[in-house]
């Protein structure tokens, strides 16, 4: 269709560089400046007038504008584009993963025995649940069923920090969402790295795939992780702390590991999450434990989820499809609830509910493990992994919406107190 | 709705208790948090030390100990009550300090907690009730009459510069160093019903004018007079309020300590309080120990001069001594001896770390281990 606009365009220009010799040849493809810029203020809008009007997560909004521009829709944002698009994307998602990587407080786990059980049921109820019913009630093989739990059991970290953030929120309950997020995600992720052995050895002829791959995978995002930490450590001691230099060494090594990862074809949100962790572990000093992500992040998180939904592919939409995602996800749901509530623990039954309804997002990490198991064996893994897609589609707009209602509803976000008619 | 003061309640000579406002903090960032509520709410506590419970905002809890008749009791309160509170708080991701002030914490970002006294609250005083996000230590001594109790309210104001400096311990306010020692008082002074209890001879005197202010419409209950020191009938004692909250449980029950040896001391003494002058003096007395802490000049009404606070200190603990020792508080007087010699304050520790630190979130997670720290020698009863 773009093509058809543009004809008349290109046969002027083409008219005109006969005689103009200094006229570049017609461009072809989108500047990818222009087309962050464009990406940019088309989601930001959409997201803002979400916000304003509804009172819904922006997030919904960036997926929203995503999704109509992208090739399953309107087609504005090409596959080229998406590709082209990807490294900032990368680099949003990567920005995210260090950040929730550390805010994960290992410790808080000693202190707190009922925590480790909750995380603990989390993560085995949630897993055995889809396993089971991407094997037993959709019929997927072993080894796929195993690649659709481990991309769906976790929350969505972005989702989650982004949803956090916007509505200001702080409280235990706050703090409980982005521990099981922080913890369920890193379960996903060894899973992740287990299932890719699991399906090479089901799809490959050559047994060194299934063994090498997830070692791959798995030692070289923890080499990525340590040696930029440390690098980002070394250079920050010098620096004073939370200055402007230091947040430029947190935001310039988190680039230098999204980039290596890129470069060893090593998942970036792996390498990124495992990052943010080492970081707090090792960073006895407190180097740089107070310096903050800059504010533009969020510049950079609109990319990734307008990115993320022009990535969802609602092409391959069918009524069956969408049904046994939904079946997912209820089933997901149902399992983190059952887990927060089984639980126990000091914390009220109805605020560990809201708990499980904070951590139900499902969105970037997923769909780009998605993708990554699915990038092994095409000609199979676009199938299978299908139902996680759609699943992750639908969490796309409902996941940031459950994440504020239980953040607004255990009384924790910032304007919460407006119904007490504020100053009088 | 106003209120009747009631009866005073009749309790034993120089009983104490204390009360500590305590911070809440992110164990992330050591920025104030909020989750008194929820804190409070999951916490399974027999209240055997004493209470635990919520203060205006959601960012601060209230502890207070159980009336004892020594100090020590008093510290064995608090250790118990910040045992509690240290797993309570560990369980639930929450670092807890002392201080008076959070060193750069925005108050915009404080939330009021529910309650109708809060929200009531809130609804009167506006932005001031979010900026009261300020942490006190309040002092009650137990007295045996409503007389001794309105007496004692106003020969304890005397010594309010010297509570003020050895409590000192809130440097900085929103992230910067205001150069006073004790900055809290400043937010406490935007009430208005904060400041000295006029000078009235006796309970009758008091319930009179008390009446006079419930009558205007200006104070409902005894819990709105924001005074430096007040008489509290239904507990029978006397509240020093102007303290901020001590870094550690062991300087906390030293300040009760000085409180329960002067209070036997004045009403054992009677000095001649001259409080019709007193009162000319005592706000720029108090500004000055706030100011400056130990390097107050206190002026003095009756012998029209000015005298270095650290001197009347010293003078004072020596004066104190005997008292003390038949009240068995005198190692915790020894332990505000340190104040003297250098500049010990809890207020030149914080500016000390945050010299080490280049930075403030670091001195509030000293801070947080301060509080939590078990003393190595603490003093013991005699």
């Amino acid at each position: 269709m773009s093509d058809d606009l543009f004809a008349p365009l290109r046969r002027g220009w083409e008219t005109l560089l006969e005689r103009l010799f200094f006229l570049p040849p017609f461009p072809e493809n989108i500047d990818s400046l222009a087309l962050f810029s464009l990406l940019l203020v088309v989601g930001l809008l959409i997201g803002e007038w979400l916000h304003a009007r509804v009172g819904w997560p922006r997030v919904i909004g960036y997926v929203l504008a995503g999704t109509i521009f992208g090739p399953s829709l309107l087609g504005w944002i090409s596959i080229e584009a998406l590709a082209q698009a990807r490294p900032i994307a990368d680099a949003a998602l990567g920005l995210l993963m260090l950040e929730v990587g550390r805010r994960l407080d290992i410790g808080w786990l000693r202190h707190n025995p009922e925590l480790l059980r909750s995380t603990l049921m989390d993560i085995s109820l949630t897993f055995t649940l889809i396993f089971s019913f991407a094997l037993l009630l959709i019929g997927q093989s072993p080894a796929w069923a195993a690649a659709t739990a481990a991309v769906t059991m976790a929350s969505a970290p972005a989702v989650v920090l982004l949803t956090i953030e916007e509505s200001k929120a702080q409280g235990v309950v706050t703090e409980r969402i982005v521990l099981h997020t922080a913890i369920a995600s890193a379960a996903s992720f060894v899973v992740f790295t287990l299932v890719l052995g699991v399906i090479h050895a089901e799809q490959s002829e050559d047994w060194l795939n299934a063994l090498v791959h997830p070692l791959w995978v798995a030692v070289g995002a923890l080499l990525i992780a340590w040696a930029v930490a440390r690098l980002a450590l070394l250079i920050a001691r010098l620096l004073p702390k939370r200055s402007l230099a230091q947040v430029f060494i947190l935001v310039a090594s988190a680039l230098l590991a999204v980039g290596l990862a890129r470069m060893l074809a090593v998942p970036v949100f792996l390498t990124l999450f495992l990052m943010g962790v080492l970081l707090a572990q090792i960073d006895e000093r407190q180097t740089l434990r107070y310096t903050a992500l800059p504010e533009g992040h969020w510049l950079l998180a609109i990319i990734l989820f307008v990115i993320v939904g022009a990535s969802l592919p609602w092409q391959e939409f069918t009524w069956l499809t969408g049904l046994q995602a939904i079946g997912l996800l209820l089933v997901r749901a149902a399992a983190k609830a059952a887990a927060l509530a089984a639980a126990g623990g000091s914390l009220p039954l109805s605020k560990r509910l809201l708990v499980a309804t904070g951590i139900q997002p499902l969105s970037a990490t997923a769909v780009f493990m998605a993708y990554e198991i699915a990038g092994l064996y095409p000609e199979v893994g676009r199938s299978a992994l299908a139902l996680s897609l759609f699943a992750a589609a639908l969490m796309e707009l409902a996941g940031p919406a459950l994440c504020r209602i239980a953040l607004r509803k255990s009384g924790e976000t910032a304007g919460s107190e407006t119904g007490k008619g504020g100053i009088g | 709705m106003s209120k009747s003061l009631g009866e005073f309640r009749h309790s034993e000579p120089l009983t104490l208790g204390v009360e500590l406002e305590l911070q809440l903090l992110s164990r992330h960032d050591f920025d104030l948090t909020r989750g008194a509520t929820d804190l409070l709410a999951s916490l399974d506590y027999d209240g055997r030390f004493g209470d635990i419970k919520l203060e205006i905002t959601e960012s601060m809890i209230e502890v207070s100990t159980l009336p004892r008749a020594s100090a020590g009791g008093i510290a064995a309160d608090l250790a118990g009550l910040r045992e509690i509170l240290r797993v309570h708080c560990a369980r639930n991701h929450i670092a807890v300090c002392g201080g008076g002030t959070h060193p750069f914490h925005r108050w915009p970002e404080r939330r009021i907690c529910s309650g109708e006294r809060f929200d009531a609250l809130y609804q009167r005083y506006g932005y001031l009730a979010k900026q009261f996000t300020v942490f006190g230590q309040h002092i009650h001594v137990g007295c045996t009459s409503a007389d001794d109790a309105i007496w004692l309210t106003q020969a304890l104001g005397v010594y309010v510069p010297i509570f003020v400096a050895l409590s000192a311990s809130s440097p900085f306010v929103d992230g910067v160093d205001t150069f006073f020692q004790s900055a809290r008082l400043n937010a406490v002074s935007a009430f208005p019903l904060s400041g000295q209890c006029p000078p009235l001879a006796n309970w009758e005197e008091f319930v009179r004018y008390f009446g006079m202010l419930q009558a205007c419409g200006i104070a409902a209950s005894i819990k709105d007079l924001y005074w430096d020191v007040r008489p509290k009938p239904e507990f029978g004692t006397v509240e020093i309020r102007v303290c901020d909250t001590p870094l550690s449980i062991e300087s906390a029950t030293a300040l009760a300590a000085l409180a329960q040896a002067l209070s036997r001391w004045l009403l054992r003494t009677r000095p001649d309080l001259q409080v019709a002058r007193q009162v000319h003096v005592a706000r720029y007395n108090k500004f000055q120990a706030c100011r400056y802490g130990m390097a107050a000049m206190i002026s003095d009404p009756v012998a029209l001069g000015q005298r270095p606070l650290r001197e009347s200190l010293a003078e004072l603990l020596e004066l104190l001594a005997a008292d003390a020792h038949e009240l068995g508080c005198k190692p915790w007087l020894d332990h505000l001896q340190p104040l003297l010699a250098d500049d010990a304050s809890d207020a030149a520790w914080l500016r000390g770390m945050q010299r080490v630190h280049g930075n403030l979130n670091d001195v509030a997670r000293e801070a947080a281990e301060r509080l939590l720290a078990r003393a190595a020698h603490e003093p013991r009863e005699i």
